[in-house]
């Protein structure tokens, strides 16, 4: 178990691991995004794969996420 | 390349990737050379094409309003390019499509020159660049060629056009000069190296289907050169200077020594239609056009590789349409087909 008074650092640890991942997956979906928009312009049908392609980025705020739980309830 | 710019060219490329997948396939083609030209009328006006085709019905009928609606289309096409793209990608797509600018000046001129009704000249107006399709029209109504290129006078191509003394060719050469030197000037500002190399590619092609055309047509050697335009990839001006000296023969020979020689060196025997030397350099401009916009795939070679691939389209319905009202064989249309 952490030590009561070093839980202020793990708070810090567990929100960079979020905050980080969610720019890393913002600046990813930038262009992926972008493009989905583009080719959906063109034909609706792009909906569903443009989508899909957008929130693939997503899961490393997954990871970000799990690992801030671990380092807030395991630790 | 850095992300930014990749950003910058992904709306684009993606929509020019998806107008791709919506061009005609190119097995449509010999399906479309064993029909009849009201059943093409048809399927054309099933296609992309069909606002088009509906919005022309009433005015033209048959292979006209084909190929109305084919030059319409296509302006609006690039049109749209310039509208929906920024930046960068805006500014060169515009500064490359002032061909057509180039070229309905050209028309219209010719068109003057040669005594054409307006309709004839209109039939191949493809405002696909900056002036509009109402202030051509206009202008195709003025009688003279002096008139109407007074009425260029206020377009950045006048420059071009002012010295004109009653040789067409002169002035034709002069505009070509103008749109490539201007578009090396603005594609160096910008530093795009792919677009520099694209472009040179087509000025060396542009070049070599002007020396064949030349040497068919039998002029001088120094004639030749100042109809020529520097500034291409393997085609350096000493090279150009070279190839124009050199009778047929020698010349066809000499080509063997650059790249474009693998795209004709099955037809070098027979070089009995220039026609057949044009539409191999065509699909060899189509092909490096495609290859090099996968090489490439965020960046200015997509939307380039769309121009090429939209023009080639175009022309080819146009060549099968009016082949087939010419009575031509189907062998001689798929001759002159790009695919």
């Amino acid at each position: 178990m952490v030590d009561p008074s070093q839980m202020g650092m793990v708070a810090v640890g567990a929100g960079l691991a979020v905050g980080l991942a969610g720019i890393g997956a913002g600046l990813g979906e930038q262009a992926i995004g972008a493009a989905a928009v583009g080719a959906m312009a063109e034909d609706e049908k792009f909906f569903g794969k443009g989508l899909l392609m957008t929130v693939i980025p997503e899961s490393i705020v997954i990871f970000g996420l799990v690992v801030s739980l671990i380092l807030l309830f395991v630790f | 390349m850095g992300i930014s710019n990749n950003v910058k060219y992904a709306y684009i490329v993606a929509r020019v990737r998806a107008m791709k997948g919506k061009l005609i396939p190119k097995e449509m083609y010999p399906k479309f050379l064993n029909m009849e030209i009201p059943e093409i009328t048809r399927i054309i006006g099933e296609s992309e094409y069909k606002k088009d085709v509906d919005e022309l019905g009433k005015k033209y009928r048959s292979t006209d309003l084909i190929e109305h609606a084919l030059n319409q289309n296509l302006a609006l096409t690039y049109r749209k390019l310039i509208e929906v793209s920024q930046n960068e990608a805006n500014y060169l797509i515009t500064e490359y499509l002032r061909s057509w600018d180039i070229w309905n000046i050209k028309t219209i001129i010719r068109g003057k020159f040669s005594g054409a009704s307006e309709e004839e000249i209109l039939e191949d107006v493809v405002s696909g660049g900056q002036l509009r399709y109402r202030d051509l029209s206009e202008i195709v109504k003025i009688g003279t060629v002096e008139g109407v290129i007074a009425a260029f006078a206020k377009t950045p191509y006048y420059p071009a056009l002012e010295g004109y003394k009653g040789d067409l060719a002169e002035i034709e050469n002069a505009l070509d000069r103008m749109y490539y030197s201007n578009l090396i000037k603005a594609v160096v500002t910008t530093g795009n190296r792919l677009f520099l190399k694209f472009l040179k590619t087509e000025i060396d092609l542009k070049n070599l289907k002007m020396l064949f055309r030349m040497k068919r047509a039998g002029m001088e050697r120094d004639e030749m050169i100042k109809l020529l335009i520097p500034g291409g990839m393997e085609f350096k001006e000493s090279d150009l200077a070279r190839l124009a000296s050199l009778p047929m023969g020698e010349f066809v020979r000499a080509l063997e020594e650059y790249s474009y020689w693998e795209s004709i060196s099955d037809i070098s025997g027979e070089l009995t239609s220039l026609m057949n030397i044009e539409t191999r350099l065509d699909k060899y401009g189509l092909v490096y056009a495609s290859q090099i916009s996968y090489y490439y795939p965020l960046s200015i070679l997509p939307i380039l590789d769309y121009i090429v691939s939209k023009k080639i389209e175009v022309d080819n319905l146009r060549i099968i349409v009016r082949g087939k009202e010419m009575n031509l064989s189907e062998d001689i249309i798929k001759s002159h087909l790009v695919m």
